[in-house]
């Protein structure tokens, strides 16, 4: 009840705060004009409020708990994305004045065409992006009110979507710069309360030794809420109704819906899909097959640190830098903002690994940071701080989906729908009419796919939008930023490959299911060390042979010029007016 | 541009009454030689950087995978291997950041001086 009232706080000061604030920033210049008194702390905190996603605050601590150590360099790689950010993009895409990134596509190369293939690829990241989020909405609030999974997921997606279309959350850097500040309240306090607790972790043979994770000495209650197969790793036994059924190790059983119960000291069965692991195998950061395989690591970094600057909803916060030069220190600040907060759910895969093993019976790991205070301290503690880590978690969904949703409701509505109608309305209430649509329209794709895909990690999902943006939209700015050559043409290609590699990829790994190990499966389940060497290697080849050339040296010169010489066109020209 | 213009232009630049403010604002091939120069500099600094993190960062997973001792030594009951992921690469990231923007920020300001001079 208590982390139901929490949830309800945060979801309502987001929507007031947004409605209450969408009175101010009625247009992309108000954000322009806002920008001169924001500092580049202000800034940092709101595009690090943004960023932190239910990946990094339910997700990162679940693969944790379910594959180990290796998971942490998922938050590594999350990090790393703005450094790749700051050294190649920031400071020339500020100046360059682009909000989004089909208005940078069509400027810097003079097509259209390009635009809409640019508006296809964000609509696509933004909904692969999007389903994690809203699965992380279903599992939180399942766990505070017990209510059915996709309860959750269609109240956040509703929640979401009336948000956007009443105009909250656009530009209002404050806002989500306090949201940051909750997030790492949210996860650090636990963290600390949890490890200052028991003196550091308990269990460690199962977390470094040659232990598998076993129930504690006063045995183990399951929940299932729908009959579960699940794996024996080692002989055991469990008992359903005072009936005890021993089983061999290795063997597959079903175990039914309702109450299970597990000896003390007794092996914990794994769920379809996780692989038991002693504690010397869940604690390598690398090495092995599957989730921890060097080639692994190796994609996903890749994915991470170059999709980063693809992300649909990151790029239009650097607007409110006044300029290059503060685009540049305020990454920076990220970087810094965004290590603080990755220092924490680390801690809580390791606790969850030995205080609440019952998420391996029911695969649901996810639910690590929502269930742990409540394991560790059964009392009013354990209900506060769960309360605080679901009210952390709201806000970590809430504002990533609705600057996503924001971003893909200005897509439709700006780049798509004109197209299609052939007309671009200068009328403003028209165009607001339309993002509205476009917003509740946004919404409903990613909705069903969360409904669907309740038994995929959280951090998987997201893997997947960041291997697409890096195979599509990384190579475009890379190359487009700083080589003249780049024809739109060649950008269109490599997007192209770089999509449908990426996208097969994937489709093809959930098509065959259960990950087999091995350098195939790897791939599949991360294709970025394939899809983005290709990607630019097409882009350079097909532009290299484009026999239409175009002068980029304008584009350069907005794009590198220091700003306050008197050579830049005014940033005001070159901005294409978004909807808001 | 007609041949007439390019030789007053090219008079003006021999008695140095052209600045690189002109070419620039005209875009003249001496403009654009100045521009290629600050995007060379700030391009060859920003894969200095990328070298610099990607030596550390790229051989990390490999070391890893290569040395198991650092997974059997422990600190704090914690094996190395971890506190080697978890610790020092942060910091490490807004290090070469920080260097980075500073370097950075040095060449606008020797462009725009160059410019204004």
């Amino acid at each position: 009840m208590t982390a139901l009232l929490a949830v309800g706080a945060v979801t309502l000061g987001t929507l007031g705060l947004g409605a209450w604030g969408v009175r101010f920033v009625r247009t992309t210049s108000d954000l322009l004009v806002a920008s001169r008194s924001v500092t580049a702390w202000w800034n940092a905190a709101a595009i690090s409020g943004e960023y932190l996603s239910a990946a990094s605050f339910l997700g990162i601590a679940g693969l944790e708990m379910q594959v180990g150590v290796s998971a942490l360099w998922q938050a590594l790689g999350f990090t790393a994305g703005y450094l790749a950010l700051l050294l190649f993009v920031a400071a020339p895409l500020r100046r360059f004045g682009s909000y989004t990134i089909p208005d940078f596509a069509e400027a810097r190369l003079r097509s259209p065409a390009l635009r809409m293939l640019a508006a296809g690829v964000v609509l696509l990241i933004g909904g692969f992006y999007l389903v994690p989020q809203l699965k992380g909405a279903g599992l939180a609030l399942n766990v505070v009110s017990d209510a059915p999974y996709w309860v959750g997921v269609v109240i956040v997606g509703a929640i979401v979507a009336v948000n956007v279309a009443i105009g909250g959350m656009r530009g209002i850097t404050y806002v989500q710069a306090f949201q940051f500040w909750v997030k790492v309240f949210a996860i650090s306090v636990p963290a600390c309360l949890l490890v200052i607790h028991f003196g550091g972790l308990p269990g460690r043979a199962a977390l470094f030794g040659r232990q598998l994770p076993r129930a504690p000495a006063r045995g183990l209650v399951v929940k299932l809420t729908g009959s579960q197969r699940v794996e024996f790793p080692e002989a055991g036994s469990f008992s359903v109704g005072g009936r005890t059924v021993h089983v061999r190790a290795g063997a597959h059983v079903t175990l039914p819906a309702g109450h299970v119960s597990l000896p003390p000291g007794g092996i914990v069965p794994v769920a379809d899909g996780i692989t038991a692991e002693r504690g010397d195998q869940w604690s390598r950061p690398v090495g092995g097959s599957g989730d921890s395989s060097p080639l692994f690591v190796y994609s996903l970094l890749i994915a991470t640190f170059l999709g980063t600057m693809g992300l649909p909803h990151i790029l239009v916060r650097f607007y409110t830098n006044p300029d290059g030069h503060a685009a540049r220190h305020t990454t920076v600040r990220v970087l810094m903002l965004l290590g603080l907060f990755y220092a924490f759910p680390s801690v809580y895969g390791a606790l969850g690994r030995t205080l609440v093993p019952q998420l391996y019976v029911t695969g649901q790991t996810d639910d690590v940071v929502l269930r742990l205070p409540q394991a560790a301290w059964p009392g009013t503690v354990g209900t506060l701080l769960g309360a605080l880590t679901a009210a952390g978690a709201f806000a970590a969904f809430l504002s990533t989906s609705s600057g996503l949703l924001v971003s893909m409701a200005g897509t439709i509505s700006h780049d798509v729908w004109p197209r299609l109608r052939k007309d671009r309305p200068t009328n403003v209430s028209l165009r607001r009419a339309r993002f509205r649509v476009a917003a509740v329209v946004a919404v409903i794709l990613p909705v069903l796919l969360a409904l669907v895909a309740r038994s995929v990690d959280i951090s998987i999902l997201v893997g997947w939008a960041f291997a697409i943006a890096a195979s599509t939209f990384c190579p475009m700015f890379l190359l487009g930023i700083w080589w003249t050559g780049l024809s739109a043409r060649g950008a269109a290609a490599g997007m192209v490959c770089g999509m449908v590699l990426a996208t097969a990829a994937i489709f093809t790994g959930l098509a065959l299911g259960e990950p087999t190990g091995g350098a195939g499966a790897a791939l599949l389940a991360q294709p970025a060390v394939i899809s983005v060497p290709v990607a630019f290697l097409v882009m350079v080849i097909v532009s290299l042979r484009d026999p239409v050339r175009i002068d980029a040296s304008a584009e350069m010169l907005a794009l590198h010029a220091p700003e306050g010489l008197g050579l830049r066109v005014a940033e005001e020209e070159l901005a294409v007016p978004q909807t808001a | 541009m007609s041949p007439g213009e390019r030789d007053r232009r090219a008079g003006e630049r021999r008695a140095g009454l052209r600045s690189p403010r002109q070419e620039l604002a005209e875009s003249t091939e001496h403009g654009e030689v100045y521009l290629r120069l600050l995007r060379r500099a700030q391009l060859q600094l920003s894969l200095l950087a990328l070298v610099a993190f990607g030596a550390v960062f790229g051989v990390l997973p490999v070391a890893l995978d290569l040395l198991p001792e650092l997974r059997h030594s422990t600190v704090i009951g914690v094996p190395v291997a971890i506190w080697i992921v978890i610790l020092p690469l942060s910091p490490l990231f807004i290090a070469i950041g920080w260097l980075y923007a500073r370097r950075a920020d040095a060449l606008d300001a020797a462009f725009r001086e160059l410019v204004e001079k």
